[in-house]
C-alpha cells in the first residue's frame, strides 16, 4: 500500500483497523484503560492528540483531534518528531520516557504493568507505511 | 589507626586515592574538599561511619575525619589516617560540627579566601549524605568570603572503575553471601520450611554470614530481604524487608541477602518454589532463569543500560513474558554508601543513572532483575555484583542460578 500521511484521518482509520485485527483482548491482557498521546509541534503548527480507550482488552475508542485531549488515565506528551521516530521503530517508547523525550502523566505503578502492552501497540502502528 | 598492608589481597591505596582527589581538586581550582556523603567517607577513610560525618581533604597532606563524638574513638581506631586527624564533634562551645570544621578549613586556607568543594544533590538512597540545606547555609555563613561549590563529580569520577583490592573485598563479601544462601537452603529442605517466617529466614542467613565474618547485613532495605507468596510479585517491586509472614506450601519464596566485608558489599538473591509447584509456576521460573542467564551473557564493556534493557525486553516479548519483567536490569554499587546510581551525573534526569552510560572494564554494578506477576502472586528477583570485563562480566556470587522446588 502507498504511504499514508501520519496523523491524518486515513492513517487513523488504517491504524484502527490494524489495532483491532492484530491486538486481541488476550494480547491486550484484557485491560481497561485509556491513554492520550499529545503530539506537540506538528508540521502544521498545531498540537494533535490520539486517544486510545480499551475496555476488557477491546479497543472501544480511537480518536484523532487537535487541541485539548479528552480525559484519559494516562497522558503522554512529546514532540511530533519523537512520536514519529517511535512510529518508525527508530526509538523505543520506554527509552523515550527514560531520556525525557516523552512525559508521562498517570500512576507509575499501573504504567509499569502496561509498558509491554504499549510496546505491542506501538509495534502495530510502526507497521503502517506512513509519510511524516 | 589501622596501618595499611600492601601485601593483603584487600589492600586499597587510600593515600593514592587522596592524592588523586587532590590532583582533581587542583585542576578544578578547589582548595579544600568537604565530603559528607557516606560513599565519600568510605572511599577516603576506609571506615564505616554510621553517624553524621565529614571528611576534609586539604590541597595536600592527609585528610581529616569529623564524626559524632560518641563514635570518634572507634573511627580513629579503624581508619588508616593518623589518630590526630580524627575529630569528634559535640554540642559544646567551639565543638559543634559547623564551627569545628569551619575553623579547621580556615586554618588550612591560612587566612586567605578560597574555593571549598562540597557535596550536594539528591538520591534514591536515603543515607546518601549530601549536605543539607541547613548545613550549607551554616557553613556558608561560617566560611564567609569563601566560595562553596558543588564538587561531588570529582569523587564520582575517581571511584567509577574499581581497583583490585576493592573487587577482592566484594568477592569475599559475595563468598560470605553464598554461605548464607547454603544455610538457608539447608534450613528449608526436607520440610524444614514448615512453620518458618520471613524474619526467621533473614535471621538464620545473617547468623551464617556473621559466622563467616560479615560485619552486617548492610542494606538500608531492612537488612536481608525475604518475600514469600504474593509479596514476591509486587508490581515493579524490588524492595521487600522481611515480614512475619509464614511460608506456605505452593508459594514462591525470594531470598535476597546482604553481607559486608571491609566496606565491600555482597548482595545476591536466590528463589524457591515451595512444593507442590504447578506447571504454570515452573513456566514462570524457567522464564526468569533464562533471562537472567542471557543478561549475564550480555553484560560487557561498551554496552549501555538502555541497550541491554531493549535486548532483554525483546527476548521477554519473544517468549511471552514481557508483561512480567520490570524493565530495569542493574543498579550501581561501590564501597558502603555507594548504591543505586550508575556512572556520572550526566543523564537526562539529574542524579539518576544515565541510560546511555557506556560501561567500562573494571566497573562494578549489581545485575538486578525483577520478575513480577501480581495477578498470579508470583515473582522472582536476581541480584549479583558483577565486574565488567572487555568481553563479558564476572558474577561475584557463585551460588548456582536456579529456582529450586523445596519439598
Amino acid at each position: 500500500m502507498s504511504p499514508l500521511q501520519y496523523l491524518t484521518e486515513e492513517w487513523r482509520s488504517e491504524a484502527e483497523r490494524r489495532l483491532k485485527a492484530e491486538l486481541t483482548p488476550e494480547r491486550m491482557n484484557h485491560i481497561t484503560s485509556s491513554m492520550s498521546n499529545v503530539y506537540l509541534d506538528c508540521p502544521d503548527g498545531t498540537a494533535k492528540y490520539l486517544l486510545f480507550r480499551f475496555a476488557d482488552g477491546v479497543l472501544t475508542e480511537f480518536a484523532l483531534g487537535t487541541g485539548e485531549p479528552p480525559e484519559a488515565e494516562f497522558l503522554i506528551t512529546g514532540s511530533y518528531d519523537v512520536f514519529a521516530q517511535i512510529s518508525r521503530a527508530e526509538l523505543g517508547a520506554q527509552k523515550a520516557l527514560m531520556t525525557g523525550k516523552l512525559k508521562l502523566k498517570g500512576n507509575m505503578i499501573k504504567a509499569l504493568k502496561l509498558a509491554a502492552i504499549a510496546d505491542r501497540l506501538n509495534k502495530v502502528l510502526a507497521g503502517i507505511p506512513a509519510a511524516y | 589507626m589501622r596501618p595499611l598492608d600492601p601485601a593483603s589481597p584487600y589492600f586499597v591505596d587510600f593515600p593514592g586515592r587522596v592524592r588523586a582527589l587532590q590532583g582533581e581538586m587542583a585542576r578544578a581550582g578547589i582548595d579544600v574538599y568537604l565530603g559528607s556523603r557516606l560513599r565519600t567517607l568510605s572511599w577516603t577513610l576506609d571506615v564505616f561511619c554510621p553517624w553524621r560525618s565529614f571528611v576534609v581533604v586539604p590541597a595536600e597532606g592527609p585528610p581529616a575525619a569529623f564524626t559524632f563524638v560518641i563514635d570518634a574513638a572507634r573511627v580513629a581506631d579503624e581508619t588508616w589516617i593518623p589518630e590526630d586527624r580524627v575529630f569528634g564533634f559535640a554540642p559544646m562551645g567551639g565543638q559543634d560540627q559547623i564551627e569545628l570544621i569551619a575553623e579547621f578549613i580556615k586554618d588550612l586556607l591560612k587566612g586567605r579566601k578560597g574555593r571549598v568543594g562540597i557535596e550536594s544533590g539528591m538520591s534514591n538512597y536515603l543515607p546518601e549524605g549530601n549536605l543539607t540545606h541547613y548545613e550549607f547555609e551554616r557553613f556558608r555563613d561560617a566560611l564567609a568570603g569563601n566560595v562553596l561549590v558543588n564538587a561531588h563529580d570529582l569523587v564520582d569520577r575517581l571511584s567509577l572503575v574499581k581497583d583490585p583490592g576493592t573487587i577482592a573485598r566484594f568477592r569475599e563479601a559475595s563468598r560470605i553471601v553464598d554461605v548464607g544462601h547454603a544455610a538457608v537452603f539447608d534450613a528449608l529442605r526436607d520440610g524444614g520450611w514448615k512453620g518458618l517466617t520471613e524474619t526467621e529466614i533473614a535471621g538464620l542467613a545473617a547468623l551464617a554470614m556473621r559466622r563467616e565474618g560479615s560485619e552486617w547485613e548492610w542494606s538500608f532495605t531492612g537488612g536481608n530481604e525475604i518475600a514469600s507468596g504474593y509479596r514476591t510479585g509486587f508490581t515493579g517491586g524490588a524492595c521487600t524487608p522481611a515480614s512475619r509472614r509464614k511460608l506456605e506450601a505452593g508459594e514462591p519464596l525470594m531470598v535476597d541477602i546482604h553481607a559486608m566485608f571491609r566496606l565491600g558489599l555482597g548482595d545476591h538473591s536466590h528463589n524457591y518454589l515451595i512444593a507442590p509447584a504447578t506447571g504454570r509456576q515452573a513456566w514462570h521460573a524457567r522464564n526468569f532463569t533464562d533471562i537472567v542467564a542471557l543478561t549475564l551473557e550480555t553484560y560487557r564493556a561498551g554496552i549501555s543500560p538502555s541497550e541491554l534493557a531493549e535486548r532483554m525486553i525483546g527476548f521477554a516479548e519473544s517468549r511471552g513474558f514481557a508483561d512480567d519483567m520490570v524493565p530495569g536490569f542493574e543498579h550501581g554499587i561501590g564501597m558502603m554508601g555507594d548504591e543505586w546510581r550508575i556512572g556520572m551525573n550526566d543523564g537526562p534526569f539529574p542524579y539518576w543513572t544515565n541510560p546511555d552510560h557506556r560501561y567500562r572494564k573494571g566497573e562494578l554494578l549489581i545485575c538486578a532483575m525483577q520478575y513480577a506477576c501480581p495477578e498470579e502472586a508470583i515473582g522472582f528477583r536476581y541480584e549479583n555484583p558483577i565486574v565488567i570485563l572487555d568481553d563479558g562480566c564476572e558474577p561475584l556470587s557463585k551460588f548456582p542460578l536456579g529456582v529450586e522446588v523445596i519439598s
